[in-house]
């Protein structure tokens, strides 16, 4: 079924890194982003108290509304940071694979 | 009748028309016509994505939901923000490198290609129609109050410049048209919050005071529970926007515009940047609304209620931030946002028709480009027509549950079938049907059973399903379907297909190997 080329993919220890790292980055970034969601979702049925405090002694601003900018600011400096990641490492691997650099 | 409004929309049809007349020129070829000649770079692609998803629905309809709720908006803010980390990190590089113009091009990669690809075009059609449907009766009803055009005219208006631009200048058109839309929200939506900040000082505590003194509901507005109280629900509206995001097929088409998967992959960076950004703006913007619109008699009828409804909540802050001129700007920047929206759907149902159906079910795959294009856009005429006379017999019906089926089966057909077809080398041909028809058949039976159609609309005292959202009994029907239809799947074709999974998972790790050896 596999053509040449791709069975030497696939033997590639290039190829094996790059999927083994990618697989890695993503679904971890990923799990930790549901995971705190899923936390608030489920802090806003079972402990709503708790979203509702004040973050401070005297302040104003509720534990819920910090947690819900929190998660959007991890979304986007996660982002960032596997940018980079696929910049400086899964693109230099990808052209080894490939051969384009040769 | 507002003139400011009148003459900044009027500018604005005028850019996109020149747009189209520019862009049909350049409209040749399919790839022209689905994918902007796949030249769209990166950042710009970023902000038509943004675009796609910045629609009426949320900068109005999710600023509404603040205004009435407080914190319960936030459930929509973060999942809005999160689908987009879900396109991110597995699937934008990969719909790249496998496809052509639309996500059944992945479907359809290893697995049979009639089936599948009828499968999900249904689904694709499944979303793009009712949120069309949906964005088109919402914008009648705006326009009706932002003008004071009467229902039908504005209808009427939205649908045939919606046929023009995707029927002459296609991907290309729709794609600058959604570009310039989102800068302009943009800013629109920076200008009133930074409008907002400005008269507090600067101080969020305040603001979140001065809303919590004004609001009916009062501190309850600071706490989780106004509208959403359980967990089924809580954790259908999570996976709706979470993995229904990235089952919206005008979004995913987006990804076909760009010349490779790097610049897939900072498409979905940048709107991500733009995405999450305008969430964290809307809390603000809602927040505002309560302070300076709530108890202003400006803005109220003679009943008390807010003129307009409460979607009208981010439309009369503009006017308390900067008068009418700016209330005439945002009024043309929401109508303009229903225009780039509507666009993008109407191409993307065209191109389910016309590549997925016509091109590869009906003709095997070898069709003529000539053809090809002439069915894309007469369908492209035929959804203009249609949708216009069926949003004119909508005219004041509840059109939420629309955009409840669309994110629904978005959600439980179209994203669980792309994803196992990328991930999974035991996926068939018969899991996939079995499993998508599942989640499309659960999702359609559980709305009509439930409280909006089985109440609402026919009357019963109690609803069947109880619960609004069906999105969890929905993919829950596709993945078990898929796995239980997959794995006892003995045939030769799922041998074929299963063989044929690791040359398909290198092209989707790197690209597309030309055999030059």
């Amino acid at each position: 079924m596999l053509s040449q080329t791709d069975k030497a993919i696939l033997a590639d220890k290039n190829f094996q890194k790059l999927v083994s790292v990618r697989r890695r980055v993503s679904w971890s970034f990923l799990l930790f982003l549901l995971g705190l969601y899923l936390l608030y979702g489920l802090m806003s049925v079972y402990s709503p108290a708790v979203l509702a405090q004040p973050l401070f002694n005297h302040g104003v601003i509720p534990v819920g509304i910090v947690m819900g900018y929190a998660i959007l600011f991890s979304t986007f400096f996660l982002t960032v940071i596997y940018v980079w990641i696929a910049n400086s490492f899964f693109e230099p691997l990808e052209k080894k694979i490939t051969g384009k650099e040769a | 009748m507002n003139i400011n409004a009148i003459i900044m929309f009027f500018l604005f049809v005028s850019i996109t028309l020149v747009i189209t007349v520019w862009a049909s020129k350049r409209t040749k070829t399919r790839s022209d016509f689905y994918a902007a000649g796949k030249s769209i770079g990166g950042m710009q692609n970023g902000l038509a994505i943004a675009g796609d998803f910045m629609s009426a629905a949320t900068f109005l309809g999710v600023t509404a939901l603040v205004y009435s709720t407080g914190m319960d908006a936030m459930l929509f803010i973060i999942g809005g923000t999160l689908g987009w980390a879900v396109i991110l990190l597995l699937v934008a590089e990969r719909l790249r490198n496998l496809g052509q113009y639309t996500f059944s091009d992945v479907v359809a990669f290893r697995l049979e290609r009639k089936p599948v690809r009828t499968m999900s075009a249904i689904g694709s059609l499944a979303v793009a129609i009712p949120y069309l449907l949906a964005q088109m009766v919402g914008a009648g009803a705006l326009i009706q109050i932002l003008f004071g055009l009467p229902y039908e005219v504005a209808v009427v208006l939205v649908g045939v410049l919606m046929t023009l631009y995707v029927m002459f200048g296609g991907m290309l058109a729709t794609t600058w048209i959604q570009t310039i839309k989102a800068v302009l929200l943009l800013v629109g939506g920076t200008i009133i919050g930074f409008g907002v900040m400005s008269m507090m000082n600067f101080n969020f505590s305040d603001l979140l005071t001065a809303a919590v003194n004004e609001h009916p509901k009062g501190s309850a507005i600071m706490a989780p529970g106004v509208m959403f109280t359980d967990t089924i629900t809580i954790i259908s509206i999570g996976l709706a926007f979470v993995f229904g995001t990235a089952g919206l097929p005008h979004v995913l088409m987006r990804f076909f515009t760009v010349p490779n998967a790097r610049q897939a992959r900072r498409s979905v960076a940048y709107a991500i940047g733009f995405i999450g950004y305008f969430q964290s703006l809307i809390f603000i913007i809602g927040m505002g609304a309560i302070v300076y619109v709530t108890n202003n008699p400006e803005f109220l009828n003679t009943d008390g209620n807010l003129i307009g409804g409460t979607n009208m909540s981010a439309i009369h802050l503009s006017k308390v931030i900067g008068g009418d001129l700016f209330l005439g700007f945002i009024s043309a920047v929401a109508f303009a946002t229903i225009l780039a929206v509507v666009s993008g759907l109407t191409l993307s149902a065209a191109a389910a028709v016309s590549h997925d159906l016509y091109a590869n079910v009906i003709r095997h795959g070898n069709s003529d480009r000539d053809t090809e294009l002439k069915i894309s856009r007469i369908t492209t005429l035929v959804i203009g027509l249609s949708t216009m006379a069926l949003a004119i017999l909508l005219e004041g019906e509840n059109v939420a549950v629309l955009a409840l089926i669309a994110l629904a089966i978005a959600a439980s057909v179209n994203f669980p079938v792309m994803f196992l077809s990328m991930y999974w080398s035991k996926f068939t041909t018969r899991g996939a049907l079995a499993g998508g028809y599942a989640g499309l058949g659960t999702a359609l039976g559980l709305v009509v059973l439930g409280p909006t159609i089985w109440v609402t609309l026919f009357g019963f005292e109690k609803a069947i399903f109880p619960y609004l959202y069906p999105t969890l009994f929905a993919m829950l029907a596709n993945l078990v379907c898929s796995f239980l239809f997959s794995v006892t799947d003995r045939s030769d074709r799922a041998q074929r297909e299963s063989e044929s999974f690791d040359a398909q998972w290198i092209q989707s790790e790197i690209g597309p190997v030309q055999e030059e050896l």
